[in-house]
């Protein structure tokens, strides 16, 4: 087998190939990812006594999301518990969100023979996309703020007298990251129902279905996998964003990605963050897996 | 899209209305106020029509050095992730079927894993790295521009590996085969065959790993170390206070990516045209001849007002001063100002009369709802409209307009900095 | 002009996993041949094309090219050139640039190569179209070009993988006696690759029949196409009638075979087929339907085959008839046309007769389908 594939690459190319894809799966992804377990299971030491006997495995860091710290008079982590669920909540509604705001220019553009105006809106949807992810942040700031541009129309209209804090709403952070993420839910609907015959669709209307069923029972069968593709890219993006919480969140809002970053930075505390950042990834992985097991839709059909 | 009822047409429209307001406003409402005056970036009120933003922006050092960062890591990032997402594809359309699906789940994983998790367990292991290799702390593994090519590199390259496979789906392997079969080694044959077929793919996927890598944070935050990238920098500046040169820096971006998509779509644009006119592409691509550049191609058309656009608002940077209407501005706002000053501080008199009757207990209830809390909220404290004569106050001091004669865009557009930011502008 | 080099095959396996793609083949071609391999599709010919320059390994057996084993050399070390079933020319190089990519590969300079080239282009009769893009060609002049790119390498074998099936027909038959001036010219010997049987026995020196992975035969286009070794040759290449039965005695070279719906037949045992008949045998008799003639008054029983008239086509050079013998068993009569005309009415009664020598019998076993 392996000399077969020296065979179809020769020597140069074949090791070149095999270095390349060794470092960038075991050296990049896999071990970093083991490290990581790994080092969320050891008690949180200045580097002299790591491996030392205070070195052990232990699962107080998991612990500790669930309980807090000893001696805690309330029995649960709240704070740290609720922005867990807080944050998965927010992600999924962020991700129906774009969902229902995009599947219908996802149709449109589909369907369309692809004129020049067609074009410029594709245009016009990639632009933001490669604006920094911060300015787009920003953007929504100069918006929702206090003095942003809402409030101060509202209140030049004399509809409101005082600012509403769209922050602390978190309205700012939704449509926020509901906008970071439209690209990512538009293009694998598009590029399905772009493959869905008109012919399909025309012979149904001809059929006398209304414009629902059609949708119900045609397109968006079709349109399954690009549907959960996109929802999976938006639902473990906003899940996993940090600069537009950071941004855009009120006060109170922390996302688990924050608490990540706080544990990180502030506490200087790795096991521990890298315990809570485990517990991000795998709760977003099971959620994704058993929506996708749920839709039946398969791994291969994301990123196409 | 054949004969809608009307409703339903007027109802697209709509909505086709309401979504690009919500796609492109927040983007064109940012680079408007990178033209006013007022020291916070907002709309309103408009105080008067300025370039200062710009200057300020180019003379800033820590963005200045975070674009210096952010190209070394943008650069590298490239190098490592096209290359990586090359071997990757190439060897997806080699593994053992029986492989094949697990391969795939473990090279495209990087993209839906959460930016922060990738950050952290590249920083730990690479410490641990260093730690048992009995390196120093700032040993180049522990280099933030290495760990940020790294982290970034782990999940653009699977970006690029998505491009590479799209493409790799229509190359004939034959063609690999007929060179071998024509005496050319592997190498050879990847070079001269496979490589050229794959360029569109490399310069896409090159293009897409720098942007990626550029306006990466989530990653970048855990792993730069001393490196800030422009994004860093800039996401520092967003939340512990703004003024508007980030709106100055953001109207350059906003531009540069339009100028930027604009001539890829007219590009690709003239060669459909070509093609559907059974030309060979060279004969359209080659010469360049006004009318034809723009028939049929709207992309050429909003390109052209683009660029006569630039030019016109360059040009008129050149020659505007803002000093006067700015004078005349603050003359007005002092005016404003002082009247409300005159009414604070008539308040105050009636307070101060009030509390002298009533006691200390009001006293304290007043300060507690003034000001919010500046520990939690840091930015909050920005809005709110009595820090904005603050500001205005500082601001009265300095020189206005760095260069009058010159115009405010002047050391912008002509220095060195050009070539530094804007690349992509030069080729054109 | 190099007189050509020799290619053996010698006991060849090729295998995809437990996929028995080539079974056990044994070739032996001579230097400066036109050699076919003739077969349907799947059934492993441009398998063993691959294996011969290189891009399989046998898994076992070896490759001779000249007498030397080939094993381990890769298909850049082997003096072979493969023309590809769909061509594979490089889009991305022009006409010149693809006919001495070989050169460039060597390192040989751009005037040198241009100057190759452009000889090259005179061989093939496309002279100022070198500086064009492969796509920029018709289908005939792309075939001519891969020829040029195969020959430029200078190989001592030239490999073709059904090179005219993507042409129309003029241009087919056009592209055969080209092709073959060709080889004469340059003196190379070819391997031919072909599921059409006109190709392979109009071209070709020899000719190896293939059933499924399995070579059948091989020898001239006259011999597979007289003097078929098994079955599925004789159904395979060329049309034939064929008689299921069984060995009732042999003599002579010749068997007398009771058929099932036919009576007794007589028929020659073919080269192939001799030593591996034995009386009582299941056998087939195949009688080509040129073979197949009015019956004379003189004509024994065993070579006399009755049969009703179910229609007729007139193809200027002949007549072909169809038939029903007994028990609705079907055949077809070629009859030349000597200006006799004469079409036979559906429902005719007719008796036919056939030289012995003409019909051949041999053990029973697989046929060709349609
Ligand atoms: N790379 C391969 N892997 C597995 N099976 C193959 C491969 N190449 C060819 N085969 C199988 O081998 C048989 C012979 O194929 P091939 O030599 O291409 O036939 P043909 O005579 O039409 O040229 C076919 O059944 C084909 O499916
Ligand atoms: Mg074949």
């Amino acid at each position: 087998m392996l000399t077969n594939y020296f065979k179809t690459n020769g020597m140069v190319m074949g090791w070149g190939l095999l270095l390349l894809v060794f470092f960038w799966i075991v050296i990049l992804i896999i071990l970093p990812q083991i490290y990581m377990f790994n080092l969320s299971f050891h008690p949180h030491l200045p580097p002299p006594e790591m491996g030392g006997p205070k070195d052990f495995l232990t699962l107080e860091n998991y612990r500790y999301l669930v309980f807090g710290a000893d001696g805690n008079p309330d029995g649960y982590n709240k704070v740290d518990l609720l922005v867990f669920i807080r944050t998965l909540t927010a992600a999924a509604f962020v991700t129906i969100l774009d969902l229902f705001l995009c599947y219908p220019i996802a149709y449109y553009l589909g369907q369309s023979t692809g004129g020049g105006f067609v074009r410029i809106l594709v245009l016009l949807l990639i632009i933001p996309y490669w604006i920094n992810e911060i300015l787009r942040a920003f953007a929504f700031k100069i918006i929702f703020g206090d003095s942003g541009v809402i409030n101060e129309f509202l209140m030049f209209f004399s509809v409101i007298d005082s600012p509403i804090d769209f922050i602390r709403a978190n309205v700012a952070l939704y449509a926020g990251l509901g906008y970071a993420y439209i690209l990512l839910m538009i293009f694998p609907m598009y590029n399905v129902i772009e493959s869905l015959d008109r012919n399909q669709i025309e012979a149904a209307r001809d059929m006398g279905a209304p414009w629902w069923m059609i949708h119900k029972r045609i397109v968006i069968p079709y349109a399954k996998p690009g549907i959960s593709s996109g929802c999976t890219m938006v639902f473990m993006l906003s899940a996993g964003a940090l600069a537009a919480p950071q941004i855009l969140g009120g006060p109170s809002s922390l996302w688990f990605t924050q608490l990540v970053y706080q544990w990180f930075n502030t506490g200087g505390n790795w096991p521990q963050a890298s315990a809570y950042a485990i517990i991000l990834l795998l709760a977003c992985l099971v959620i994704v897996l058993s929506v996708m097991k749920l839709f039946k839709v398969n791994m291969g059909d994301i990123g196409k | 899209m054949i004969k809608q009822p009307l409703y339903i047409r007027i109802g697209l429209a709509l909505y086709l209305f309401m979504f690009f307001t919500y796609l492109i406003g927040p983007l064109i409402l940012m680079s408007i106020t990178a033209f006013n005056s007022a020291s916070f970036p907002q709309i309103t009120p408009w105080e008067v029509l300025t370039f200062e933003w710009f200057p300020k922006l180019f003379s800033d050092d820590r963005i200045l050095r975070g674009l210096k960062y952010s190209l070394y890591v943008g650069f590298f990032t490239v190098i490592l992730s096209v290359s990586m997402g090359l071997a990757g594809a190439l060897m997806l359309t080699q593994i053992w079927p029986k492989l094949r699906s697990t391969y795939y789940t473990i090279i495209i994983a990087p993209i839906l894993v959460p930016g922060v998790v990738i950050g952290i367990s590249t920083l730990v292991f690479w410490a641990e790295i260093n730690r048992i290799l009995g390196f120093s702390a700032d040993s180049y593994l522990q280099n933030g521009i290495f760990l940020s090519v790294l982290g970034q590199s782990t999940f653009i390259a699977s970006y690029c590996m998505l491009v590479f496979v799209a493409r790799l789906q229509r190359y004939d392997t034959g063609l690999t085969e007929a060179a071998l079969d024509l005496g050319a080694t592997h190498l050879q044959a990847f070079r001269r065959i496979q490589l050229p077929f794959l360029a569109p793919a490399m310069a896409s996927s090159s293009v897409l790993a720098f942007l990626a890598s550029f306006e990466n944070y989530n990653t970048t935050i855990f792993t730069h170390q001393k490196f800030a990238t422009l994004t860093i920098v800039l996401s520092q500046k967003v939340r512990y206070g703004i003024d508007p040169t980030i709106s100055a820096l953001a109207f350059i971006i906003v531009c540069l990516t339009v100028l930027g998509a604009l001539i890829h779509e007219v590009r690709t644009r003239r060669v459909q045209l070509a093609l559907a006119n059974g030309a060979p592409v060279g004969a359209v691509t080659g010469g360049f001849k006004a009318p034809k550049f723009f028939a049929g191609n709207p992309a050429a058309v909003v390109l052209g007002l683009f660029v006569g656009a630039a030019v016109l608002i360059i040009g008129f940077a050149q020659v505007y001063d803002p000093a006067p209407a700015k004078q005349a501005y603050t003359d007005q706002k002092r005016a404003i100002q002082k009247k409300a000053i005159e009414a604070i501080q008539q308040k105050a008199r009636d307070k101060v009369r009030e509390r002298q009757m009533k006691g200390p207990k009001v006293f304290e209830t007043k300060k507690g709802t003034g000001t919010g809390s500046p520990g939690k909220d840091s930015f909050g404290s920005v809005f709110k409209p009595n820090n904005l004569d603050e500001a205005a106050g500082t601001k009265k001091k300095k020189p206005v307009g760095v260069n009058p004669g010159k115009g405010a865009f002047g050391n912008i557009w002509k220095s060195d900095n050009l070539d530094k930011v804007a690349p992509k502008e030069k080729g054109n | 002009m190099s007189s050509g080099v020799a290619v053996d095959l010698q006991d060849m396996w090729i295998k995809f996993g437990d996929f028995v793609a080539v079974r056990d083949a044994n070739v032996h071609i001579n230097g400066g041949d036109f050699f076919s391999f003739l077969g349907g599709s799947g059934c492993g010919k441009t398998t063993i094309l691959r294996a011969v320059s290189g891009f399989l390994e046998p898994a076992d057996g070896k490759i001779l090219i000249g007498g030397n084993d080939m094993k381990g050399k890769g298909p850049n070390e082997r003096p072979t050139a493969l023309i590809f079933q769909n061509l594979a020319l490089f889009p991305l190089m022009k006409v010149w640039e693809n006919i001495t990519f070989s050169m460039e590969v060597r390192g040989a300079s751009a005037g040198e190569r241009r100057k190759r080239a452009d000889e090259l282009l005179d061989m093939i009769a496309l002279s100022d179209q070198g500086d064009k893009l492969p796509s920029e060609l018709s289908g005939g002049q792309k075939q001519r070009v891969a020829i040029a790119r195969a020959l430029c390498a200078e190989p001592d074998v030239l490999l073709l993988d059904e090179p005219l099936s993507a042409l129309d027909l003029g241009l087919r038959h056009h592209m055969r006696t080209e092709l073959r001036e060709i080889q004469k010219r340059v003196g190379i010997t070819f391997i031919y690759i072909t599921h059409d049987q006109g190709e392979a026995l109009t071209m070709s020196d020899n000719v190896a029949v293939m059933r499924t992975a399995v070579i059948d035969q091989i020898g001239s286009g006259k011999s597979v196409y007289d003097d078929p070794s098994t079955s599925f040759v004789a159904s395979f290449v060329g049309m034939n009638n064929m008689f299921r039965g069984k060995v009732k005695s042999i003599s002579k070279g010749q068997a007398l075979v009771e058929t099932n719906r036919t009576g007794n037949l007589l028929a020659r045992i073919t080269t192939g087929a001799t030593g591996k008949l034995a009386v009582g045998d299941d056998a087939m008799v195949f009688i080509r339907p040129e073979g197949l003639h009015i019956a004379e008054k003189s004509a024994k029983s065993n070579t006399r085959i009755k049969a009703n008239v179910r229609h007729s086509e007139f193809e200027g050079t002949s007549y072909n008839v169809f038939l029903e013998g007994d028990a609705g068993k079907e055949m077809k009569m070629s009859l030349v046309n000597r200006g006799e005309a004469r079409l036979y009415e559906p429902g005719a009664e007719l008796t036919l007769q056939f030289d012995a020598t003409q019909a051949v019998v041999v053990p029973a076993g697989e046929l060709a389908s349609e």
